[in-house]
């Protein structure tokens, strides 16, 4: 098997503008392609777009843009996870030596289909994910005493870090007293717990070992990955944990020989306040218990080891897009790259994507 | 349309059973995904519990897990706040998609 590194990244900034997706995709991959001085469109065989948009073609359409024959090129969808996993599909391609480099990337805009899973009937009419969001705050609050200001410190958090990320959704502060007064939603869920659907696109290149050490004097390794899927319907799995991260993490750590007290840097799907205590509790990266004293102390001494671009919450959450862009920061880290959002010489990071109110997870560790 | 969602437009849910493997299947489905038998249909008792519950606006809705052990979520009626492990009586009707309420017994 091949070893598979990141090697060049692109981004639009995310926006709540309806922005055509062809617009935004052309955009970050160009950027992506760019990104790497000695690298063009004929170096690159394979073109994966990552999307829930409902256009066709748009890998052959990306390719013909962007002037590539690629020897393998189509979409993919998966929810909220579809960029982590159009890595993850670029990876094994890579892997397996079917390609040498491949483009992945991802793109959604404000009004995208994929915020509601229709096919979900146990849902009834409670179809948004607000309604899930509120279960598993409800439960969370039942078995932690989860209070509701731990809950808007993530939310703060998450928006402070987004501050520093020129790429992010919100560049406003939001002080925890006025996420605790914002709009209600329903009684465990304010307006200010949710990530908001936006426009955005996020590009990545993958290469192999050899065309890596071609391209990039500073290759960023994917050493781990884990993806599970527990079901499609949200209401057969237990509140009280995200069992499909869990066993992801499980995967990915074990392929990277990790654990997960060795990670420096981690992007979690916090798609709502919530998902980041339960993430951070499922990665093992501390407890149930105590994942809300664990935020409030990242909060309080200003340490960004978690969601340092500003997670969902703070960045924005345009879905095809989202889990390269978790992918794209995790780099920059590990790279030395994110200026004022750099954690101090991180060597191993993590990616932590979900779908559907955590029935399916994608984990990716990578290294320096 | 799906047989199911046939029957739940005239306010029926059906529960859909195989036989040979003696087990309620969800999603429904004509065919049991274990034995490849045709999968029997009977209405629901339409009663179940309370699994989790919040409220929106003045209205509370919640997880319920049917007597034939399916989980779905819908409004739930009640005069108090709810309590987890509660006993419901459930309605159902399907006009553009799945609807289903509950209401808390000796409400």
């Amino acid at each position: 098997m091949n070893d598979v590194a990141i090697i060049g990244t692109g981004q639009t900034k995310f926006s709540k503008e309806e922005v055509s997706v062809e617009k935004s995709l052309f955009e970050s991959s160009n950027k992506c392609i760019q990104s790497i001085s000695n690298c063009s469109s004929k170096d690159i065989d394979g073109v994966l777009v990552s999307t829930n948009n409902n256009s066709k073609y748009m890998g052959a359409i990306l390719s013909e843009v962007l002037d590539i024959q690629p020897r393998i090129t189509h979409s993919i969808e998966h929810l909220c996870s579809s960029g982590t996993n159009a890595i993850i599909s670029a990876y094994s391609y890579i892997s397996s030596g079917l390609v040498d480099v491949v483009l992945v990337s991802g793109v959604d805009s404000a009004t995208n289909p994929g915020q509601i899973l229709e096919w979900d009937s146990s849902r009834g009419n409670f179809e948004h994910p607000i309604y899930w969001a509120s279960m598993l705050t409800k439960a969370h609050k039942r078995k932690f005493q989860t209070s509701e200001e731990e809950l808007a410190i993530i939310s703060a958090k998450n928006h402070k870090h987004a501050i520093d990320n020129p790429h992010a959704y919100s560049n406003e502060p939001k002080t925890i007293t006025e996420i605790m007064n914002s709009k209600q939603i329903t009684d465990d869920l304010r307006i200010m717990d949710c990530s908001r659907s936006c426009s955005g696109s996020s590009s990545v290149l993958l290469a192999s070992e050899k065309s890596a050490k071609e391209f990039s004097d500073n290759p960023i390794w994917i050493s781990g990955i884990g993806q599970k899927t527990t079901s499609a319907s949200f209401t057969k799995n237990d509140l009280g944990e995200i069992k499909s991260t869990h066993v992801a993490a499980d995967s990915a750590y074990k392929m990277a020989n990790i654990l997960p007290n060795d990670i420096d840097v981690a992007e979690v799907h916090d798609a709502f306040s919530v998902c980041e205590l339960m993430a951070i509790s499922e990665l093992g990266i501390t407890s149930g218990e105590k994942s809300g004293e664990f935020v409030r102390n990242l909060f309080n001494t200003e340490d960004r080891m978690i969601n340092p671009r500003g997670g969902l919450i703070g960045a924005g959450h345009p879905l095809g897009a989202t889990g390269i862009s978790q992918t794209i920061e995790i780099t920059n880290q590990l790279q030395g790259k994110s200026e004022k959002r750099q954690i101090n010489n991180a060597k191993i990071g993590l990616i932590h994507n979900m779908s559907a109110a955590g029935t399916s997870s994608s984990v990716m560790v990578m290294k320096n | 349309m799906t047989f199911f969602d046939e029957q739940l437009k005239k306010g029926s849910f059906q529960i859909c059973h195989c036989n040979n493997c003696d087990q309620n299947l969800w999603p429904p489905k004509e065919i049991c995904h274990i034995c490849n038998e045709e999968t029997e249909w009977s209405e629901s008792m339409n009663v179940g519990k309370i699994i989790e519950f919040s409220k929106k606006d003045s209205s509370y809705f919640g997880i319920i897990e049917l007597k034939e052990k399916i989980r779905v979520m819908g409004e739930i009626f009640s005069n108090d706040e709810p309590k987890i492990g509660q006993s419901v009586t459930m309605k159902a009707f399907f006009d553009t998609r799945p609807h289903y309420s509950f209401t808390v017994k000796n409400n």
